[in-house]
């Protein structure tokens, strides 16, 4: 106990220690401010959103005289709202869309259209939670303890504490444990405040809090290591550290990327667009009945419905909608398959590279990595397809237009965040 | 000066003896010997497939059969933005911006099909460019190569001796300034290969001086700053620490801090939102597909009057093909109208993003050279209006061939009539109407202003600190 409160007084009398700790708490604090400001402002972009895609439906509803031009005309709003714990992780929110606003039309045209974010904005990414947990606490853990054992021996006091400390190891823990401690400390107080306000699920937030604490033990660890022989100078292992920085938060996540890029090539965006295009627009140029035949054919349940006899008809108009997305479907499933195995390749690697492995656990928890967007995507499609099945036995079966009928038509539910 | 030179000597033969900065002037060279080879592999790569993809789409509309002028209009058109010359060496916004864009009638679509949001995603900095490096990892060689410059003098007991042989302190800080600033210099080679690479491929050379220029001030900036700071601590290690935390703070803190807050303070509204308010102001313009729009009396009684006669079927033009035209413009008013608001917005945000210039050289040097480059958000914002100049263009041509190439008696019967319809899709050679596309970066003068401010930052900070290290160096006590 004693030496504890020796330790303590020592630290209290560090003042760049003090100063390093206060940037971390700063540093963690600005970190989750910020992201409670961004995800409070993407739920009311979406509360806003709702609220003018409800008015333009029922505007859009009230000009309509068919079915076919209810389903041409009307824009449905679907979006994914940010976790209870996104505020912490912002992820690929940054660059992948949220938010969709989709009609009957081939869905291949519309799914890829991104909200994206300011480019200049993004290229520089966002101080949020996860960049201070991975990428900058690692270097403030390196700044607090580095060379704690070589500096006592520069200032001659080594031998002298270690003899009445009974062992050097002993030393360190008590010494580099109280730092780390109080480093972790700094770090996760103002994640737990961002968590409680965000209302986010205890476990989660404790998971994240074990991670984050995981991740600094490895770095105190290394830290011991780079001092073992409490013979190198401090500045050099300062400098050792930074380099294991270096190899561990820049170099070995690029090279995972490029590794997980090169393994899964996805099929080019473009080509599905245009695939999709030139399926769609042939169709005017083909004899409809090919057109109904190739949507009978994977749709055998309108088989009976598929006869049209005018120049225009809004049933071919939609069927072939849905094979321009057949059409691209093959292509598309690829650059979706291509892209889940890029993180599943991703995620594997990662635990090769510390810093890049608590970033993708903590966008993991918060809902913002690649399977989270899939999911989104994933649940537009599921949703497009319900519109279609609520339209077709309107449009196929012909059945008089009543326009008070298009209030239950499908809504959208986002996924399960 | 050969005083100053016996210095760098000096230091020189310092680094050789340490196995550890040996290693790190090695790693450093390799390292970025690497990413610039990768780099331009992989713009160059994606250059070629690019404009080898705008090649194919023109073929593609060119060569459609004949039909109706109208599904031209929906059939549409593709353009790709083509990386610029000096993307081997900053890529800038390419990774995060879409590639793609999709030109049709009616609608301003947005670029699609970015890298990043499909990339692995791994780690805080994705897969680096030169850029980048230079930005944020070659100053932490240089603090490794020349924090001890002064400190390592004093802890071994030979900086009195050597001022008291009279060695001047300025003599002593210019010797260490050659010594870090050769490294420096040393480090620059392969940004002046990828410079040398970007004018074979048609960059102007003064714009490509001019961006290894900058990297060269970026990093005579850290030069200063490590004397700076290592002439004003006592010990070296209290030197390495202030300067790493002033890079931490300065390179990696503030530039994300800066895009927070640039997008906090200027929230934008989002594509949708903009959508859906057009819609509405579109109810009021009248829809181009209904010709019965009473939005488009006006037009019928003009034309009506112009010509003479009494009804729309007699006109000598095709009033279908008239009202899409009429309708088209002002749908492109409004349509321009909401993307200059949307751009301004970004602009604004760039602007909050820029005044953080002044707080981190590392920044301001980013901004420089992104702008120096074609890579910046003006070059995007660049790429949007030219693509939407030819979307106006083409669109509007194939409305005149709908006015004119058609009768308005084929044209409103063609749902109904089979007949009708075949007469009213026209011949394909009117697709050669289209305008080829390549996306080029702005002229040189324009990138220059837009990297002037930035650059003043930056020289701002050169400024700075070698008065700072002058008013230092003064003060050098053994």
């Amino acid at each position: 106990m004693s030496a504890l409160l020796r330790e303590l007084r020592l630290l209290a009398r560090d003042r760049a220690a003090l100063a390093l700790l206060a940037v971390a708490l700063l540093a963690a604090a600005v970190a989750v401010a910020s992201g409670l400001a961004e995800v409070r402002q993407q739920r009311a972009q979406l509360a806003a959103l709702a609220d003018a895609d409800r008015r333009e439906r029922e505007a859009v509803a009230a000009q309509q005289a068919d079915w076919g031009s209810a389903a041409y005309y009307t824009f449905h709003l679907t979006g994914a709202p940010p976790s209870a714990f996104a505020f912490a992780a912002l992820g690929l929110r940054e660059h992948g869309p949220w938010q969709h606003r989709v009609r009957m039309l081939a869905l291949e045209g519309q799914i890829h259209e991104p909200d994206a974010g300011q480019p200049e904005v993004a290229v520089l990414g966002r101080f949020d939670y996860a960049f201070v947990a991975a990428t900058l606490a690692p270097l403030l853990a390196i700044l607090l303890l580095h060379g704690l054992a070589a500096g006592e021996r520069a200032a001659g006091r080594h031998d002298l504490l270690v003899a009445t400390a009974r062992s050097g190891t002993r030393l360190w823990l008590l010494r580099a444990g109280l730092r780390i401690a109080l480093l972790a400390v700094a770090l996760l107080l103002p994640l737990a405040v961002g968590s409680m306000l965000e209302g986010t699920a205890g476990a989660v937030a404790l998971v994240a809090a074990a991670l984050v604490t995981a991740h600094l033990l490895f770095w105190a660890l290394l830290c011991r290591w780079l001092d073992r022989d409490g013979a190198t100078p401090p500045s050099t292992q300062l400098m050792q550290g930074v380099g294991a920085w270096l190899l561990l938060a820049v170099v070995a996540p690029a090279a995972i990327a490029a590794v997980a890029e090169r393994r899964h090539p996805l099929p080019e965006g473009a080509a599905i667009l245009m695939a999709q295009r030139e399926a769609v627009n042939a169709a005017w140029d083909l004899p409809k009945a090919a057109t109904m035949q190739a949507f009978v054919a994977r749709h055998p349940e309108w088989a009976a419905h598929a006869e049209v006899q005018r120049p225009f008809e809004w049933k071919w108009y939609f069927a072939f909608q849905q094979v321009g997305d057949e059409a691209a479907a093959p292509l598309s499933q690829a650059h979706r398959e291509g892209r889940a195995a890029r993180a599943r390749t991703a995620a594997t690697l990662a635990w090769l590279a510390p810093p890049a492995a608590l970033e993708r656990q903590l966008e993991a928890l918060a809902g913002t990595d690649a399977t989270a967007a899939l999911a989104y995507e994933t649940a537009v499609r599921d949703f497009h397809a319900s519109l279609r099945q609520w339209y077709y036995p309107r449009l196929f079966r012909d059945l008089p237009y009543a326009g008070d009928e298009l209030a239950q038509r499908p809504t959208f539910t986002p996924p399960p965040g | 000066m050969t005083a100053a030179l016996r210095i760098a000597r000096a230091e020189w033969g310092y680094w050789r003896h340490s196995r550890l900065l040996l290693a790190a002037l090695a790693v450093f060279g390799l390292l970025l010997a690497a990413i610039a080879v990768l780099s331009a592999a992989r713009i160059e790569s994606e250059a070629t497939r690019r404009a080898a993809q705008q090649q194919a789409a023109e073929q593609a509309f060119t060569t459609q059969p004949d039909r109706h002028p109208h599904r031209m209009v929906h059939y549409g058109h593709y353009v790709f933005r083509t990386p610029p010359p000096l993307a081997v060496f900053d890529p800038g916004i390419d990774a995060v911006a879409g590639q793609a864009l999709f030109l049709e009638g009616h609608r301003q679509n947005s670029a699609a099909f970015a890298e990043a949001p499909s990339a692995a995603g791994v780690g805080a900095f994705g897969v680096p460019h030169p850029a980048l490096a230079y930005q944020l990892l070659v100053p932490l060689l240089l603090i490794a190569l020349g924090h001890a410059a002064f400190a390592r003098e004093r802890e071994a007991g030979t900086l009195a001796p050597l001022l008291a042989q009279g060695v001047r302190p300025g003599q002593l800080a210019a010797g260490k300034a050659i010594a870090l600033g050769a490294a420096a210099l040393a480090m620059l080679l392969p940004a002046a290969g990828l410079a040398v690479l970007a004018v074979a491929h048609g960059e102007a050379p003064a714009i490509a001086a001019l961006q290894v220029l900058l990297y060269a001030g970026y990093l005579g900036l850290w030069v200063l700053a490590v004397l700076l700071l290592g002439a004003l601590l006592p010990r070296r290690a209290d030197v390495l620490g202030a300067l790493l935390l002033a890079w931490l703070a300065t390179a990696l803190v503030l530039p994300r801090l800066a895009a927070s807050h640039a997008v906090a303070a200027v929230p934008a509204s989002g594509k949708i939102a903009a959508d859906i308010a057009l819609l509405e102001g579109l109810r009021n313009a009248g829809d181009g597909h209904n010709a019965a729009d009473p939005a488009f009396d006006a037009l019928r009684r003009q034309l009506l009057a112009q010509h003479g006669v009494e009804r729309v079927e007699d006109l000598p033009v095709n009033f279908r093909g008239m009202v899409a035209t009429i309708a088209e413009e002002r749908l492109t008013a409004l349509l321009n109208e909401a993307a200059e608001r949307r751009m301004a917005q970004e602009r604004a945000q760039s602007a909050r993003l820029a005044a953080f210039a002044w707080a981190s050289p590392t920044l301001a040097t980013g901004i420089a050279s992104r702008a120096l480059a074609g890579t910046d958000l003006a070059a995007m914002h660049r790429f949007q209006r030219e693509a939407e100049a030819l979307r106006f263009e083409f669109v509007q041509g194939l409305n005149q061939v709908h006015a004119h190439a058609l009768r308005y008696a084929d044209d409103i019967q063609r749902s109904v009539d089979p007949e009708a319809e075949r007469r009213t899709r026209v011949d394909a050679s009117h697709w050669r109407l289209l305008r080829a596309f390549t996306f080029e970066p702005a002229a040189p003068a324009a990138r220059r202003d837009n990297a002037s401010a930035a650059g003043a930052a930056l020289a701002a900070w050169l400024l700075a600190l070698a008065l700072g290290l002058r008013f230092a160096v003064a003060r050098l006590r053994p």
